[in-house]
């Protein structure tokens, strides 16, 4: 019987979730709201459509979408264009983007079987084998599909092709049990150690997460730890120091990598795209100075004998 | 991990002076004059860069004075003696800090005029359209006095050129799809200048000299015989071959004696001693064999800049340097005569030096190819010996960290990588490329081989290729090959295919219309229109028609081409340097060389396979348009279409480069259909067409010339470059990476154009950042060239970075940026280029 996942988009090529060169499948639905997400299409489990205004041609000029959408005024206007679809009215039969010749309205999300996404996975092997890369799922949160996933690294397993899974790990044991005996490499974040500021911004809390994390290092299992450095959210050095200890105490450091990922503002045209509000928005980003967190970040960690970069890197 | 990673590689012993993984810079860097570690090279390059292109009176003079001259003599030996006039009277100029001697008969970065070629355009713009108020590519002519001799002295050329034959030769329906016409095909580099694209046989020279070569032509014109029916021409070759090297000797012997003078009068001792050496050497090597590395160097830049002197051809190419050059590196060193620092500099000084060249070229063909330098001055190293195993040596490292000190646009340094390519060499080469100036471009022995046993040579033969300028396999001392014969639009051609053999735009405005659309004839034979195919097999059908009408037409040219050449401008200097003209008494433009060809090279062929896959679907497929629905928009240049538009820009049709096997699938028709139509024919000189595909950056000034086409390309804007996908304004057709887009490229035969293929990818520089970053480049190229393809080159930098040049050039004044097969600087380009460079897609790791 064939798995199929709702995949949001298949990038190959990718060399910053894991070693080499990899193709990355990004799995639709996360449980976790954390506001500098930059992939705000993950967090519906559904396929839903998106609205880039500035790429319709208008209703007077091609019309196509109105013409299928069976909904009476889901579609929404403005001097001629389509710039949002109603929610609430939309039975995302994705018509209109099918219809759509100019990428104004956007599908995120396709049902696919693991078997074909394997298809697209062994187009780019001999570049895996070469470069010791493979294929990483990412979302999202793949747990919330762990039988796909399960199914999609059990057929690479047979191909030979290294699996790496980046995961919230905001799931119960039973479930990361599953891709467990499939599954070489997990990158996870540590966005916070302190639960009621994690529960704050992500709306969940952190236990889970840690817990999993323990037993992921109990059962040897190779792992890349990351921080999302956020300015003022998590970047001070108390958290640094909580985090240290952390890794040195409870995973009694068998961690591969820990990776300080400054944060960037990405994603804000495809939180437009979804018509839902980008609360980084006004966030003011000194530069220099988030980089200099970052470095005395890097330096604190190093100095506790963890490995740890600035960047999604694996070696210098 | 580390270790596992070097398990996978061939590791070697060959080294520069730096480690094999020095790692130069990430990208192009602003306000840098000291990339080398030699005083003297900095000084070098920074005034070659703050000199002018000028245009220099006295090649031309000379020329004219010796024709006059020897008007009763046979071309071959008036040609001879214009060529001793020249070597004989020439001014010579040695250059402060300079350690290797020898110009083009003018003076650095100066250009002579080669009248001989074609005089007509050069008055006109002369008259009308000054070189030194071009766009780009300006030149200038340094007084009146000598603007109003170069006008009288090429007036005396008028009729007497290459170009005259050819004109004489051409018939309408040549003519019409030409340059001089509706440009389908352009000819004008070989019919208004010389061919050159060789490769001497260094590895001779050096090893015989001037003596030696003298010595065979004297021997051959002793053996020739009266019962022989080619007695008069085969004496003549040998009398010219002897006429010129005795010339090129008595002109090195000028300047040994220039550097004694010189040495006699300098204060500063060191510079004194550095004179008296070049004396030295240059007396040594005037006619005997090169006795050092120093000579061996100061012997090839005389022997080169010769050819340059004979005729104006470009892509003289420097062969397989790194092994010709390395018994001379060897003894040095083994010797204790010189360090590797010291062989580092000089080759350096020699890189600078190469630049020097310049070349006056038409306003049209400046068009289509871009740059003052002759270019094409392909520099080849590493690869495999005619056994197959791998040559990487010292030297090898050396031309590599060499490239990276000087950053210049020549010499085009190629580096050859097969299965047993060092793990060094390829990091090497990898730090190099990701330093961002555009230089080395690899080559696949794999692809390159099999590619050069198409032409008819042995295996152990075409292992010994080395690349004349941009792509084009090539066996030096063999092979002249009349690479990069000519510019093919076949998306142009696709036009004639959508509209019963017609322009889009046929109509009153076109400069035909009294002779064709006008009398209700079609530029093209009517092979079916868009209005009246019924199966997509039609249209197909439809291609291989016209590619066959057009590629009639333009092979047919190049052959008028090749005998107007072989009629009034043979070349018996460079002649000697291939071993089947001196043996056989045969000139190399009467096809004396052992393997003979003409190469032609396609533009636009994406450009073709996205408008035909658009054409399948939509039409044929999904039937969501008719064909004449499809044809109107075209020729409403997409007003008023902009759905369709739209669509055809956009991801819901199938695209090439983007692993996706439908449109990849078009792709490989209309690659095997312009190589099966041109690869299928003979040449005057008893070779074969060999078809290519590159396009350099012809594919700018191709597209102004081309109406919209329904890859969703609008009138004017560039045809897709090489084998590289579509982009036009409404958007990039490549979306799925770098793998995806070797995967695309990597399904059709690239043997199958032996006369190369080309593809340029641009990085942008955090991708190729780091350990890592590099590493993955290494591994992408080796996976890249496992799968078959022949070229890649790589542009790491950033569109910001080239906007940035936009808004300031006189920063940026030194930024190559890689083209095609060459590089360039960014900021001397055509803005329409410099566009077409900045949407080229930037693939993201």
């Amino acid at each position: 019987m064939s798995e199929s996942g709702i995949i949001f988009n298949i990038q190959r090529f990718t060399i910053h979730d894991g070693p080499g060169m990899r193709t990355e499948i990004f799995l639709k639905g996360c449980p976790m709201r954390c506001p500098w997400c930059g992939n705000p299409e993950s967090h519906k489990a559904y396929i839903q459509p998106g609205v880039y205004e500035s790429k319709c041609l208008s209703a007077e000029k091609c019309g196509l979408c109105l013409e299928v959408c069976p909904v009476k005024g889901a579609l929404l206007f403005r001097e001629g264009r389509l710039y949002a679809i109603d929610g609430e009215k939309c039975s995302r039969c994705m018509e209109c983007a099918s219809a759509c010749p100019s990428e104004a309205v956007k599908q995120w999300g396709v049902k696919m079987t693991a078997e074909d996404c394997m298809k697209v996975v062994l187009r780019d092997r001999d570049f895996y084998t070469r470069s010791g890369g493979g294929v990483t799922v990412s979302g999202g949160e793949p747990l919330l599909q762990r039988k796909f996933v399960e199914k999609l690294f059990k057929l690479c397993g047979e191909e030979g092709i290294h699996t790496c899974c980046e995961t919230t790990l905001y799931a119960s044991w039973s479930e990361v049990k599953g891709i467990l005996p499939y599954t070489e490499l997990f990158i996870s974040d540590i966005k916070h150690m302190d639960s009621r500021i994690h529960r704050k911004y992500t709306g969940v809390g952190n236990e889970l997460i840690l817990e999993n994390l323990k037993r992921l290092t109990e059962e040897k299992k190779e792992l890349i730890l990351r921080i999302p450095v956020i300015p003022g959210v998590n970047d001070d050095m108390e958290n640094m120091r909580r985090t240290g200890d952390f890794i040195e105490g409870t995973l009694k450091g068998r961690v591969r990598a820990l990776q300080l990922l400054s944060f960037m503002r990405l994603g804000e045209e495809k939180y437009r795209s979804l018509n839902i509000p980008y609360e980084m928005k006004d966030l003011e980003i000194k530069r220099e100075e988030l980089q200099k967190r970052v470095n005395e970040a890097r330096e604190y960690f190093s100095s506790r004998g963890i490995r740890c970069f600035a960047g999604a890197r694996e070696k210098e | 991990m580390e270790s596992m990673k070097r398990e996978k590689y061939i590791c070697c012993e060959a080294r520069g002076t730096e480690e094999y993984d020095h790692s130069y810079s990430l990208g192009y860097e602003v306000d840098h004059d000291d990339w080398s570690p030699f005083a003297r090279v900095n000084r070098l390059r920074q005034t070659f860069l703050d000199r002018e292109y000028d245009v220099d009176v006295e090649r031309l003079r000379l020329m004219t004075e010796a024709y006059k001259r020897y008007e009763g003599e046979t071309t071959i030996i008036r040609c001879a003696r214009a060529f001793e006039n020249i070597l004989l009277n020439v001014s010579l100029h040695i250059y402060d800090d300079d350690l290797i001697l020898g110009e083009i008969a003018a003076p650095a970065k100066a250009a002579p005029i080669y009248p001989e070629f074609s005089v007509d355009w050069i008055i006109d713009e002369v008259k009308n359209e000054p070189f030194e108020e071009r766009e780009h590519d300006q030149f200038y002519i340094r007084s009146d006095e000598e603007k109003e001799e170069i006008l009288k002295l090429c007036g005396w050329w008028q009729g007497k050129t290459v170009d005259d034959l050819i004109n004489a030769a051409l018939d309408e329906d040549q003519l019409k799809g030409s340059e001089a016409g509706k440009k389908i095909f352009q000819t004008n580099l070989y019919h208004y200048a010389g061919v050159g694209h060789l490769v001497m046989d260094y590895e001779k020279l050096m090893k015989k000299g001037f003596d030696g070569l003298i010595k065979e032509a004297k021997e051959g014109l002793e053996k020739i015989t009266k019962e022989d029916p080619h007695y008069a021409g085969r004496r003549d070759f040998y009398r010219a071959v002897i006429i010129s090297h005795e010339a090129a000797k008595k002109y090195i012997l000028r300047y040994s004696a220039l550097a004694e003078d010189m040495a006699a009068s300098e204060r500063d001792p060191e510079r004194r001693r550095e004179l008296e050496a070049m004396r030295d050497g240059c007396r040594q090597i005037a006619g005997g064999p090169a006795e050092s590395f120093w000579q061996a160097l100061q012997l090839f830049n005389f022997a080169t800049t010769l050819t340059q002197i004979e005729g104006n051809g470009h892509s003289i190419s420097y062969g397989r340097m790194d092994q010709w050059l390395y018994p001379y590196y060897e003894k040095d060193i083994n010797e204790g005569n010189i360090t590797k620092e010291f062989a580092l500099e000089l080759i350096e000084v020699l890189y600078v030096k190469m630049n020097n060249p310049t070349k006056l070229k038409d306003g049209g063909t400046v068009k289509v190819r871009q740059g003052r330098g002759f270019g094409g001055e392909c520099l080849t190293i590493g690869g495999v010996d005619r056994e197959g195993r791998d040559v990487t040596n010292d030297l090898t490292m050396l031309m590599l960290e060499a490239s990276a000190h000087t950053r210049m646009m020549n010499p085009w340094l190629l580096v050859r990588i097969h299965e047993n390519t060092p793990y060094e060499l390829k990091v090497k080469a990898v730090e190099c490329i990701r330093a961002g100036y555009g230089h080395p471009k690899l080559f696949n022995d794999e692809a390159a081989v099999r590619a050069m046993m198409r032409k008819g040579m042995s295996l152990e033969e075409a292992r010994d290729y080395a690349v004349v300028g941009c792509v084009e396999p090539d066996l030096p001392g063999k092979e002249y090959g009349w690479h990069d014969a000519a510019y093919v639009n076949t998306a142009k051609m696709m036009e004639m295919v959508l509209n019963g053999g017609r322009c889009l735009d046929c109509g009153p405005h076109c400069m035909r219309w009294e002779r064709c659309g006008g009398k209700g004839e079609y530029l093209g034979p009517d092979t079916g229109s868009l209005e009246n195919y019924e199966t997509f097999e039609e249209v197909i059908e439809s291609v291989d028609r016209q590619f066959k009408y057009w590629t009639d037409q333009m092979c047919s040219s190049l052959n008028i081409i090749d005998r107007a050449h072989m009629e009034r401008k043979p070349l018996p200097y460079v002649s000697a340097f291939f071993e089947d003209c001196l043996l056989e008494g045969r000139d190399l433009t009467e096809g004396g060389a052992r393997y003979n060809g003409i190469g032609p090279q396609a533009s636009g062929l994406a450009t073709c396979a996205d408008s035909l896959a658009a054409i399948k679907q939509l039409v044929f497929e999904e039937k969501r348009f008719t064909g004449s629905q499809l044809l109107e928009a075209v020729k409403d240049n997409w007003e008023g279409h902009e759905l369709l538009y739209a669509l055809v820009n956009g991801p819901k049709v199938h695209h090439y480069g983007n692993d996706d096997d439908y449109a990849d699938e078009l792709f490989r028709f209309m690659f095997e259909c312009y190589c099966r139509n041109v690869a299928s024919r003979k040449t005057l000189r008893g070779g074969q067409f060999n078809p290519g595909v590159y396009s350099v950056s012809a594919n700018v000034g191709m597209g102004l010339n081309t109406n919209a086409s329904l890859d969703g390309r609008r009138a004017g804007e560039a045809i897709s470059d090489n084998l590289g996908p579509v982009h036009t304004d409404g958007g990039s057709h490549d979306t799925e990476g770098p793998t995806a887009l070797a995967n695309s490229v990597s399904k059709v035969d690239h043997s199958l154009a032996p006369n190369g293929t080309l593809l340029n990818m641009k990085f942008p520089q955090d991708a190729v950042g780091g350990r890592e970053g590099r590493d993955n480049l290494v591994d992408f190229i080796d996976v890249y060239f496992s799968r078959g393809a022949m070229h890649v080159q790589f542009n790491i930098m950033s569109s910001e970075t080239m906007r940035a040049a936009q808004k300031r050039p006189e920063k940026y004044r030194d930024m190559l940026v890689r083209v095609a097969g060459y590089s360039a600087y960014f900021v001397e380009l055509g803005e329409a280029l410099q566009k077409d460079l900045i949407q080229r897609s930037e693939l993201r790791f």
